[in-house]
C-alpha cells in the first residue's frame, strides 16, 4: 500500500503530486498490478485534502491507463500499466544530459537552467491544454 | 423539546427546591411547636369577645416568644424575588454564552424554543412560590389568629400574591437579560428592581388597590370591627384640635389594641382610614393580577426582543 | 444531487444601524464544493454566514438555501443544514451523550448510530461533561451534532480559529471525510488563509462587506502570475493585463497580475502565486478590485 505525502510549497498542484507518486510507485514496484490504491476517504483522512483533489488524481491515472476504478470496490493498478517504456526514458535522459552539458558550457547555473526549462514546460502546457477562459 | 428545556433548567430548579427545603427545615419543626404552644397556652380562648385580663399578658408572652422567628419569616417576602430571578438565569445564560445559536440551528423554530423555555420558567416560578406560600401560611396560622392576615409580614408571604411577585421578578430579570445578555448584572439589577418595586407597593400602592374605609370613634378603645384591620392613616384630635396625625401604613390593630392617646384618653377623637380584614382576598387578587400583568408584559418583551434582534 | 446551487444570494446586504456589515453580495455555492470564506475580522464573514443559516434577516437583497428562504422556512431549511457557530458553543453542563440526545430530539432526521460511532472513533467517553473537554474535543462534538443530521450543506464559522494545530487537522479531516462520504457541500470561514488551499476548492473573499475574489481556487491561481524583472514601468504590462499589486526597489520591479492571456514579454521572470499571497494582494493593496473566476463548466459551455 502506498502512503502519500504532500508538499504544499513545491508549486506543483496537489493532484499532480499524487499522480506522480503513484507513477513512481508503479515504476519502482512498490505498487504492483492488482494492488488497491488507498480509498478517497483514507487519503482525505491522512492528508486533510479536498476529496476532489484525490478524485482528480485518480481520474488522471485512469486516463493514463495506470489504474482502473471499480464501482463500490475501489481503485486498482491495472494488469499491464502503460508507463513510458524504459528505452524511451533512457533516450530522453541522454538528451537531457547533453543539453545540461551545453548549458553549463554557456555559463548557466542550476537556477538559470531550471528557469529556462520551466518556461519551456509552461509554454507547451498552455498551448497544449488550455484550462482558462 | 420540552425535555431539553427542562434539562437545561434543571440546576436552577433544584436550587429553587433546595431553598424551599431549607425554609421547610426551619418552619416545620418550629411551626409544629408553635401550634402546640398556642393550644397549650389557650390563646384561642383569649381571642373571644370577652377575654379575661390575663389574656393580654398571655397573648403578649406568646408573641414575644415567637418574635424572632416572626421577624425572620417576614424577610421571606424576598424569596419570590430570589426564585423569580434564579429561574430567569437559564434563559439569560443561553444568550450570554451564545448557545442559543446552537439551539436555533437545530431543526426547531426560534419561536418554539422561546415558548417552551419561558413557559417552563413561568411554571417553575408559579409552583415554587405557591408551595412557599402554603408552607408559610401553615406556619403562621397561630399568628394570623391573633393579628389577622393584613399584617404585612403575613399578607406578603401567604395567599397567592407571592406568585405575582415571583412572575414580576422573573419578567424583570428576563427583560434586562434580553437587553444586556449578561447574567450577573441582569440578575442583580433585577433583584434590586424587585426590591424597590416591592417597597413602593407596600408603602403606597397597596393602599390604593381598594378604596379604604373611614372610621371615627371617641376614646382609646378601638371598636371591635377594626380588629385585624390595616390602618393607613390616623388623626387624633382633642376638642377639635389636631394632636397627632400620621399616615404611615402597615399598622394593624390586634384583637384588643389600645391606641396611644396623648394626655386625656376619654376626650380624644380618632379618625382613621383603614382596610378591614375582609379586604384580604380582594387585595390579594388585585395585587397578584397587577404584578402578574406587569411580569407578563416584561416577559413578552424579552421574548419579542430576543426573537427579532438576536442573531 | 442536483446541479442547482446550494446557496444563492442576490444583492444581499445587512445593516446594523447606519453601517452596512455586508453589501451587494451576489454569489452561488455549487453542490459538492468546499468553499473558503476569507476576510479579516469585521469584514462581514459571520454576517454572511448568519444570513445563510437564517440567524439574521437581510436588510437588502435575498438569500436562498436549497431553493428556500432560510429565515421564513427555517424548519425546512435547518433540517438539511448543519451549522457550527464561532467558538463552537455547547451547553457545558450536559454530558456528551445528553448533547447527542438533544440533537436527536430537536432534529427530525438524525443518525444516532453515526453520531455515537463518530464519538467512539474519536476516543471520547459519552459520559463526560462537555464543559470539561478540551477545545478541540468540543469542536468535534459540535461538528458531530451538525453532521449527524446528514445535512446537504455544512456551514462552519471560523471552526479552527482557537484550536491547536493537531486539533485543527483532526477537525478539518473530519469535515473532509464527511465530504468524501456523502458529498456534503461545505462553506467554512477563516481569517487564516494558508491552510485552506489543500482543503477547499472554491474561494470567496470579503473586504469591508464586499466580495472581492470569487470562484474555483484552481482557476483563480491559474489566472494570476507574479512577474519579477528589472526596474520598469508597469504601464506596458497594464495595457494587456490587470496589475493587482506592484512594488519597486531601486533595480527590480515585482508585479502581481491577473493575466488576460499569456505573458509574452521575456524580460519578466514568471512565478505561480500561492493562495495566501493572492488574497493579501487583493485585500491589502487593491481593496477596490474584484474578480470572479468562471467555473470550468461555464467555460465548457
Amino acid at each position: 500500500m502506498i502512503a502519500f505525502h504532500l508538499d504544499m510549497r513545491s508549486g506543483v498542484p496537489a493532484y499532480l503530486q499524487l499522480v506522480q507518486q503513484v507513477r513512481h510507485a508503479v515504476r519502482m514496484g512498490i505498487l504492483r498490478p492488482g494492488d488497491q490504491l488507498p480509498t478517497v476517504k483514507e487519503v482525505v483522512s491522512t492528508l486533510t485534502i479536498n476529496p476532489n483533489t484525490v478524485l482528480h488524481a485518480y481520474r488522471q491515472l485512469d486516463m493514463e491507463g495506470l489504474v482502473e476504478g471499480r464501482r463500490g470496490v475501489g481503485t486498482f493498478v491495472v494488469e499491464n500499466p502503460q508507463l513510458v517504456p524504459p528505452e524511451g526514458l533512457d533516450a530522453l535522459r541522454a538528451t537531457l544530459e547533453r543539453w545540461v552539458t551545453s548549458a553549463r558550457g554557456l555559463g548557466l547555473d542550476d537556477e538559470a537552467m531550471a528557469g529556462l526549462f520551466g518556461e519551456a514546460v509552461r509554454g507547451s502546457s498552455s498551448t497544449g491544454e488550455s484550462r482558462v477562459a | 423539546m420540552t425535555w431539553v428545556a427542562w434539562r437545561l433548567q434543571r440546576t436552577e430548579t433544584l436550587v429553587a427546591l433546595l431553598v424551599l427545603a431549607l425554609v421547610a427545615v426551619l418552619l416545620v419543626p418550629t411551626g409544629i411547636s408553635m401550634a402546640d404552644a398556642y393550644r397549650h397556652d389557650g390563646i384561642g380562648s383569649c381571642l373571644s369577645p370577652n377575654p379575661g385580663f390575663a389574656c393580654a399578658n398571655r397573648i403578649g408572652a406568646f408573641q414575644a416568644q415567637y418574635q424572632t422567628l416572626n421577624f425572620i419569616t417576614n424577610w421571606f417576602t424576598l424569596l419570590p424575588g430570589v426564585l423569580g430571578v434564579l429561574l430567569a438565569a437559564p434563559f439569560i445564560l443561553d444568550l450570554e454564552h451564545g448557545t442559543y445559536r446552537l439551539a436555533w440551528t437545530q431543526s426547531i423554530t426560534r419561536r418554539r424554543w422561546l415558548f417552551v423555555k419561558l413557559g417552563l420558567a413561568v411554571v417553575a416560578v408559579i409552583a415554587t412560590n405557591e408551595l412557599l406560600s402554603l408552607l408559610i401560611g401553615w406556619w403562621r396560622t397561630p399568628l394570623t389568629h391573633i393579628d389577622g392576615r393584613l399584617d404585612s409580614g403575613t399578607y406578603d408571604t401567604t395567599g397567592i400574591v407571592a406568585i405575582g411577585y415571583g412572575l414580576f421578578a422573573l419578567g424583570l430579570a428576563l427583560a434586562l437579560g434580553a437587553l444586556w445578555r449578561r447574567s450577573a448584572v441582569s440578575l442583580t439589577v433585577g433583584f434590586v428592581g424587585y426590591f424597590a418595586v416591592r417597597i413602593i407597593d407596600e408603602y403606597w400602592l397597596r393602599g390604593k388597590l381598594v378604596s379604604p374605609l373611614h372610621a371615627v370613634w371617641h376614646g382609646a378603645q378601638a371598636p371591635g370591627y377594626l380588629a385585624s384591620a390595616s390602618i393607613l392613616s390616623q388623626t387624633v384630635t382633642v376638642n377639635g384640635r389636631v394632636v397627632e396625625s400620621n399616615s404611615s401604613s402597615g399598622g394593624v390593630l390586634g384583637a384588643h389594641s389600645q391606641l396611644a392617646a396623648p394626655g386625656s384618653g376619654q376626650h380624644a377623637v380618632f379618625h382613621v382610614t383603614y382596610q378591614p380584614a375582609s379586604f384580604f382576598w380582594t387585595l390579594q387578587i388585585r395585587e397578584t393580577l397587577l404584578f402578574t400583568a406587569v411580569g407578563a408584559a416584561l416577559l413578552l418583551f424579552a421574548a419579542w426582543w430576543t426573537h427579532r434582534r438576536a442573531a | 444531487m442536483s446541479d442547482s446551487p446550494v446557496v444563492r444570494t442576490l444583492g444581499l446586504g445587512k445593516r446594523y444601524g447606519a453601517s452596512w456589515a455586508l453589501r451587494d453580495c451576489t454569489l452561488e455555492i455549487a453542490p459538492g464544493s468546499v468553499t473558503a470564506l476569507v476576510g479579516s475580522n469585521g469584514a462581514g464573514k459571520t454576517t454572511l454566514l448568519h444570513l445563510i443559516i437564517g440567524l439574521g434577516r437581510p436588510s437588502a437583497g435575498s438569500v436562498e438555501v436549497l431553493g428556500r428562504s432560510p429565515r421564513d422556512e427555517a424548519e425546512n431549511v435547518l433540517r438539511d443544514v448543519g451549522f457550527v457557530a464561532q467558538d463552537h458553543p455547547l451547553y457545558r453542563s450536559l454530558s456528551i451523550a445528553e448533547t447527542l440526545d438533544m440533537g436527536r430530539r430537536l432534529n427530525p432526521r438524525w443518525d444516532d448510530a453515526y453520531a455515537h460511532e463518530r464519538i467512539g472513533r474519536l476516543g471520547m467517553d459519552p459520559g463526560h461533561r462537555v464543559g470539561r473537554l478540551s477545545g478541540g474535543q468540543q469542536a468535534q462534538i459540535a461538528l458531530t451534532l451538525a453532521l449527524s443530521k446528514r445535512p446537504q450543506l455544512l456551514v462552519l464559522d471560523e471552526p479552527v480559529a482557537s484550536l491547536d494545530p493537531l486539533a485543527r487537522r483532526e477537525f478539518l479531516g473530519g469535515v473532509l471525510e464527511a465530504v468524501a462520504e456523502s458529498g456534503v457541500t461545505v462553506i467554512l470561514s477563516s481569517h487564516i488563509v494558508s491552510e485552506l488551499e489543500r482543503v477547499c476548492d472554491h474561494l470567496i473573499t470579503l473586504t469591508d462587506g464586499h466580495t472581492q475574489l470569487e470562484g474555483p481556487i484552481a482557476e483563480l491561481l491559474a489566472r494570476h502570475r507574479l512577474l519579477i524583472g528589472p526596474r520598469a514601468d508597469a504601464a506596458s504590462v497594464a495595457r494587456v493585463h490587470d496589475v493587482i499589486r506592484e512594488s519597486h526597489t531601486e533595480r527590480q520591479t515585482t508585479l502581481l497580475v491577473r493575466a488576460n492571456g499569456h505573458v509574452y514579454d521575456t524580460c519578466w521572470q514568471q512565478h505561480d502565486v500561492d493562495l495566501e499571497e493572492l488574497v493579501l494582494a487583493y485585500m491589502g493593496h487593491n481593496p477596490g478590485a474584484s474578480f470572479a473566476a468562471p467555473r470550468p463548466e461555464a467555460v465548457a459551455r
